[in-house]
């Protein structure tokens, strides 16, 4: 089935999961050539891509939100990545399937009728 | 991604440094050498072009913000030690609009993404060459 989403959307969606790759290739799997699935449909008007791995478990959707009010001295970059995902993306939400593993869901609404 | 350096000219030496492609953990570091390699042969000014980057990914924000800590004369990132110390970056520069790294032209998804990082404040944005070499 074909997958119906604005630009913009998708755009916001890759930057999302851009991160979150990234994030379990690095602190996952710590850079150990390893797999990745990541599921892409479409639930109704939103966008929803699931990513999992067999990486040691983490949620991060626990990671603390990051304080990007303060100034640049201060500023910690380890959660950029998760604080990305967060802004790109309408909900992130984390579980350990049945099988193991991690699994982030990331979803994303998209525009009416006539997406294009 | 692509990298080239243009020397130019203003009130002040300036190096054009000009992303193609995408800036991702994949490439982020060569943006950090590529600064650092100017920064060590005497390149103070940097106008990081970001016209042709078609994606930036908070590891490119990182490399932005360790080419700021560069030119302001902070150690940069020790890369061999990996993302521990490239996480470790944040602090050493002064608040307010950085003056020896500019930004230029970036394409609306990269702008975008530096709003939501809370980065743009940080760095002067500009869209025209001549006016972006004449502020330093």
């Amino acid at each position: 089935m074909a997958l119906k989403a604005d630009r913009d959307a998708i755009d916001d969606m890759i930057q999302a999961v851009d991160e979150s790759a990234t994030n379990i290739i690095v602190h996952g799997y710590r850079d150990r050539p390893s797999n990745i699935e990541i599921e892409v449909t479409q639930e109704g008007n939103a966008l929803v891509v699931r990513l999992r791995d067999q990486a040691p478990l983490f949620d991060p959707t626990r990671a603390p939100p990051s304080d990007v009010t303060l100034p640049l001295e201060r500023r910690r970059f380890g959660g950029l990545g998760i604080h990305l995902t967060r802004r790109f993306t309408d909900s992130v939400t984390y579980r350990i399937p049945s099988e193991g593993g991690n699994e982030l869901t990331l979803r994303k609404k998209v525009k009416g009728e006539g997406n294009k | 991604m692509n990298i080239s350096v243009n020397q130019t000219q203003g009130r002040v030496p300036v190096a054009v440094l000009s992303v193609q492609g995408d800036l991702d953990a994949s490439n982020y570091q060569e943006l950090i050498a590529k600064a650092r390699e100017l920064y060590h042969t005497g390149t103070h000014q940097i106008l990081l072009d970001l016209s042709g980057a078609s994606f930036v990914s908070s590891s490119g924000l990182v490399a932005i913000h360790s080419i700021a800590l560069l030119l302001h004369g902070e150690q940069p990132p020790d890369l061999e030690q990996g993302w521990s110390a490239i996480h470790a970056v944040g602090r050493g520069l002064v608040a307010g609009p950085q003056q020896h790294l500019k930004l230029l032209n970036p394409q609306p998804k990269v702008d975008r993404t530096l709003e939501k990082a809370g980065l743009k404040e940080f760095f002067e944005i500009h869209a025209d060459l001549a006016t972006a070499i004449a502020s330093f």
